[in-house]
């Protein structure tokens, strides 16, 4: 066990360090004249000179790698480009935003897609497979953005029951501290804006998790059904056990296992889909303000950004793996 | 009253190709403490039988379509699930051919000699991991508490099948199926199980069911043979007779398509041409008659039942109706069965009627 | 003694039957099968509406994609305008069917730029194996570790705007998985007994690959290309969505065109109904098919 963890660690140092050389080439290594491409129409001789300072660039290319993974490891991660404020002063008011939404939707995700999966298994080939099936079809044909946008039209617009813009009522001018507004509302004992944090969460979550819901209830189903078919299945139903004890102890405690691998490997699309989802319902994280950062070619941020959501997805997966293989005594005992 | 009636069961499984008739009209008796051996090619329904008086089909393409199954003098196909569940693992137990698929990987042998103990008595975990050291013990596992702490992939293969059936003996049940318990382990360990088999049913009085394609590994161990073939069981004998005279032209295939330890130079070996039907459709003469060398005109088109065997003084009975059986229009001649083959003068096997050529050739050639 | 002799039972004939498949033709025989496959026709309907609508858009469109008519803006659908009018007052029917023209175009070829990256790379790593293998996965674990609408927008990001970093940007994001399935196959069959049989009679290892391993490996490679077609279509969306689709604003992109329906939901929500509706059925349509090729190749895999 000890020996397969510290194997899966090591596994991920060269993914680690080609990530570096990546995201040090995005910057570093611009097609064509860095000035030109990241100062665009704000470029003067004083503020290329600046940049070029700033970035290095007039150091040798693997001086400026190395300066670049020095202050990786020094916890630097660079500054705006545009106002030169560092990347974790931002970052850290917007991660929270994030966070809350990433997860709502892998909760969210979780908790309709496993049921659904299991439904659609136990009545293989039926009509509610069919239907769930379908319903997962759609899952993953509908853009986040669309699904979101619908979503707004629906309860926001026409029906009026959920707020659509935003992590929190505006108005109420509630000072947070630690930009996780759940925890904030909580701490500050405004359980009114508590609820009022939650039913912002609601349409946003849903949108950004329909994809991971879809294909987690799909594995699901493969996975459940799969297991069923085993010999010690039919070897718990010859011991005279109890449906519902071969179902949530034969069936599911094996089914687990690549469904834990399948909600780790969603940690990725939901990052990148936050994205989008931020963008629809202006919701103040991270996603949004990359592509803020964009259009402002303020790519350290950008650069930055993708690191940490790359690292978040290789130590979420990282985490699942070891999970993975504490769940599976084939792996555990050798 | 017999241990175990099973009358005229048939079985079929609704697929996306069609009705698989896997047994069709299957009936024998069983005695408290007797043990019957089932044999036949692999596929000719020996399991599925088995699985249906359990009533542990695969669900939902598997159906019991017809029959009896009357156990204890309970019809268990009239029993409701629940109490289905009570008869299971307590009164008939089963070993599958499998160890290493048959034990659930993650969980651990205490957990799983436990949970079935627990099934059916209210006792205490603590006097269920008792019973489960006993019962590891008596199947020969050396440092039973150690190992109940095992998972399944850290035993041999034979080892499991010692838990399978330390498992399956948990709960004294009266009758035990093992489903060619033996198959899928080394041959050197085969002759330890089916010893370890054989010596805890007798002491226990099980009454055992023992399938296998092996006719040697029923030889030693039963009682009584039924031959099976594509759902049907053509011959049923007491061990000796089955052996002494096999009267069914499948059974003589296959007694004369294997080598024997005692072969003899003037035995030839004579491998059973063909393969078996498909069973898609429900045959119309008799199931064997495209691989007979002994067939007649009318096994074309009839499918004769089970009848016993006119044997004269030699027929060993152990009960008080004739106890060999076949099902055969032309039985071979006991000159015949020691040939392997029709030594009547001028004999040909009648050709297949026309219009059935073309069906038997497609069906050689497999479906489309 | 065992009955068990090859040729005389049940097992052994499995087999042969699926030779005998496999010898009366595997695409025709898989074709007949996705025919019989509700879900798979399904599919196949709707995205012959989508290529038969992108090539065919000219001749149906009732106006041109830039055709403005001043007065008439964000107007619901009528009889004169099927999907109503954006701000520009420009037809959205006209602009839903080019818009499919644009997403296919894009589509297909970032999918087909991923297809040979990725199946190059596969190609090496499973091929050469040792080093060039190890360094090559490395590589796709980078990929993978970077969400991938997230790589596609730093792509652009780095590139600048364009219809050729566009595609390139969705089509680097799929490289990975290409690879990893071409080196899957490879490697799977390079342990099978035909391909071992053809190096025992001397075929040269570059010849092993083409002749042999690629023809066995296109099959997943398909069925992949067209799930993936239904996820690059719904990528390119998502970067027009965001500001970063074809460079210029007037451009019929699906997802350009949702930038305004967000601004005006409440006005002209139908551009969201119509925009969203044709994603949607084509992304659909390439997950169907792509399931019911995926089931109608491989005759194992039987629901
Ligand atoms: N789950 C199933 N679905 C369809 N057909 C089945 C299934 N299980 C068994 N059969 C068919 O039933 C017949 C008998 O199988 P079985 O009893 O397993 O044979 P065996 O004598 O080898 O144990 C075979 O023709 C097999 O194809
Ligand atoms: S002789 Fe006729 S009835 Fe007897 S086994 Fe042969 S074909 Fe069947
Ligand atoms: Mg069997």
């Amino acid at each position: 066990m000890l020996k397969y963890i510290v194997r899966r660690l090591l596994a991920t140092i060269p993914v680690l360090l080609g990530l570096s050389i990546v995201l040090f080439a995005f910057v570093h290594l611009l097609p064509g004249d860095p000035c030109t491409a990241i100062l665009g129409q704000r470029q003067t001789p004083a503020a290329c000179a600046r940049l070029r300072e700033n970035l290095g660039l007039n150091d040798p290319l693997y001086v400026q790698y190395l300066d670049y993974i020095g202050g990786l490891l020094r916890g630097d991660f660079g500054a705006s480009v545009i106002n030169s404020k560092p990347f974790f002063d931002e970052f850290s008011v917007r991660f929270p935003g994030t966070v809350e939404l990433t997860v709502a939707a892998l909760i969210f995700a979780v908790g309709v897609g496993i049921p659904l999966g299991r439904l659609a298994a136990r009545h293989a080939q039926g009509w509610i497979d069919g239907l769930v099936t379908a319903i997962s079809l759609f899952g993953i044909s509908i853009p986040v953005f669309v699904l979101g946008l619908v979503l707004v039209l629906i309860f926001g617009v026409t029906l009026g029951w959920l707020p659509t813009q935003g992590r929190i009522e505006a108005r109420a001018g509630f000072e947070p501290t630690t930009n996780f507004l759940l925890l904030d509302t909580a701490l500050a004992g405004r359980w009114d804006l508590f609820v009022d944090v939650l039913r912002h969460l609601i349409l946003p979550a849903i949108a950004l998790g329909s994809i991971p819901l879809a294909i987690i209830a799909r594995i699901t189903r493969a996975s459940v059904i799969e297991v069923s078919n085993e010999d010690y299945v039919r070897t718990a139903r010859a011991k005279g056990l109890t449906e519902r004890r071969v179902d949530d102890r034969h069936i599911m405690r094996n089914a687990w296992l690549p469904v834990t691998t399948v909600v780790g490997l969603q940690v990725g699309g939901l990052l990148g889909g936050a994205v989008l989802t931020e963008t629809v319902f202006g919701w103040n994280g991270v996603g949004r303000w990359v592509v803020d950062a964009i259009g402002n070619r303020d790519l350290t941020i950008v650069q930055s950004t993708i690191l940490v959501f790359a690292l978040i997805f290789l130590i979420v997966n990282l985490i699942v793996d070891v999970g993975y293989a504490f769940l599976n005594p084939r792996i555990r005992y050798s | 009253m017999s241990l175990l009636d099973v009358r005229d069961l048939i079985v079929r499984f609704r697929t996306a190709d069609g009705t698989i008739h896997a047994v069709n009209g299957v009936s024998f008796e069983l005695e408290a403490g007797e043990t019957l051996g089932l044999v036949g090619e692999s596929g000719c329904g020996k399991s599925v039988t088995n699985l249906a008086l359990m009533r542990l089909l695969p669900k939902p393409a598997g159906r019991i379509e017809g029959g009896q199954v009357i156990f204890d003098g309970l019809d268990l196909l009239t029993l409701s699930e629940a109490e289905m569940r009570d008869l299971r693992g307590k009164e008939i137990a089963m070993i599958f051919q499998d160890p290493m698929t048959s034990l659930n990987p993650v969980l651990t042998i205490e957990e799983q000699l436990v949970e079935t103990i627990r099934a059916h008595r209210r006792v205490s975990k603590a006097d269920a991991r008792r019973r489960a050291i006993a019962l590891l013990e008596m199947v020969g596992i050396p440092t039973p508490e150690i190992r109940l702490r095992s998972f399944p992939h850290q035993f041999s293969g034979g080892m499991r099948q010692r838990v399978m059936i330390a498992m399956a003996l948990a709960l004294e049940p009266k009758l035990l199926v093992a489903d060619e318990p033996t198959t899928a382990l080394d041959v050197t360990i085969q002759a330890q199980v089916l010893d370890l088999l054989g010596r805890l049913t007798t002491e226990g009085g099980t009454a055992l069911i023992l399938i296998t394609h092996d006719l040697g590994v029923v030889a030693g161990m039963t009682q009584r043979i039924n031959v099976m073939y594509a759902g049907y069981i053509v011959e049923t004998a007491p061990t000796p007779e089955l052996f002494g005279h096999p009267s069914h032209p499948y059974t003589v295939g296959l007694l004369h398509s294997i080598p024997k330890v005692t072969q003899r130079d003037d035995e030839e070996l004579i491998p059973i041409e063909g393969r078996p039907p498909d069973m898609r459709q429900a045959p119309v003469g008799c199931p064997f008659a495209s691989r007979c060398t002994w067939r007649l005109e009318v096994c074309w088109t009839d499918n004769p039942s089970l009848r016993p065997v006119q044997a004269g003084a030699r027929l060993v009975t152990t009960g008080p109706e004739a106890t060999h059986q076949i099902a055969c229009h032309n039985p071979p001649t006991a000159e015949e069965a020691t040939a392997g083959r029709p030594v009547r003068p001028g004999f040909r096997p009648a050709p297949a009627p026309a219009g059935r050529m073309d069906e038997l050739v497609l069906l050689a050639e497999g479906p489309a | 003694m065992s009955l068990e002799t090859p040729g005389v039972t049940a097992v052994a004939a499995a087999p042969r039957r699926a030779e005998e498949r496999v010898s009366r033709g595997l695409w025709s025989d898989a074709f007949s099968r996705l025919l019989r496959n509700r879900p798979a026709l399904v599919g196949l309907i709707c995205i012959t509406a989508f290529i038969g609508v992108a090539i065919l858009a000219p001749v149906i469109a009732p106006y041109g994609p830039y055709e403005q008519r001043t007065g008439g803006r964000l107007e619901a659908p009528s009889a004169a305008h099927l999907f109503g009018t954006d701000l520009l007052g420009r037809d959205m029917f006209s602009r839903v069917l080019y818009g499919a023209q644009i997403s296919l175009q894009v589509g297909v070829i970032a999918v087909l730029m991923a297809l040979v990256m990725g199946g190059l790379i596969g190609a090496l790593a499973g091929g050469l194996g040792g080093w060039v293998d190890s360094v090559l996965m490395r590589v796709t674990d980078v990929l993978l570790a970077i969400p991938g609408i997230l790589l596609a927008i730093g792509i652009i990001a780095w590139l600048d705007r364009g219809m050729l970093q566009l595609m390139l940007a969705i089509a680097v994001t799929y490289v990975p998985i290409f690879a990893r399935l071409l080196r899957g196959s490879i490697l799977a069959l390079r342990e099978s007994d035909y391909v071992i049989a053809a190096g025992a009679v001397g075929a040269s290892r570059l010849r092993l690959l083409v002749r042999h391993m690629l023809p066995n490996a296109l099959t997943p490679l398909i069925v992949q290309a067209t799930l993936i077609l239904a996820t690059a279509i719904i990528d390119i969306a998502g970067l027009g969505f965001l500001g970063l689709g074809p460079p210029d604003p007037r451009t019929p992109e699906w997802g350009t065109m949702l930038v305004d329906a967000r601004r005006f939901l409440q006005t002209a929500p139908h551009i969201v109904f119509f925009v969203g509706g044709a994603i949607v059925v084509s992304a659909i349509g390439f997950n169907l098919l792509g399931d019911g090729l995926r089931e109608s190749l491989d005759p194992r895999l039987k629901r």
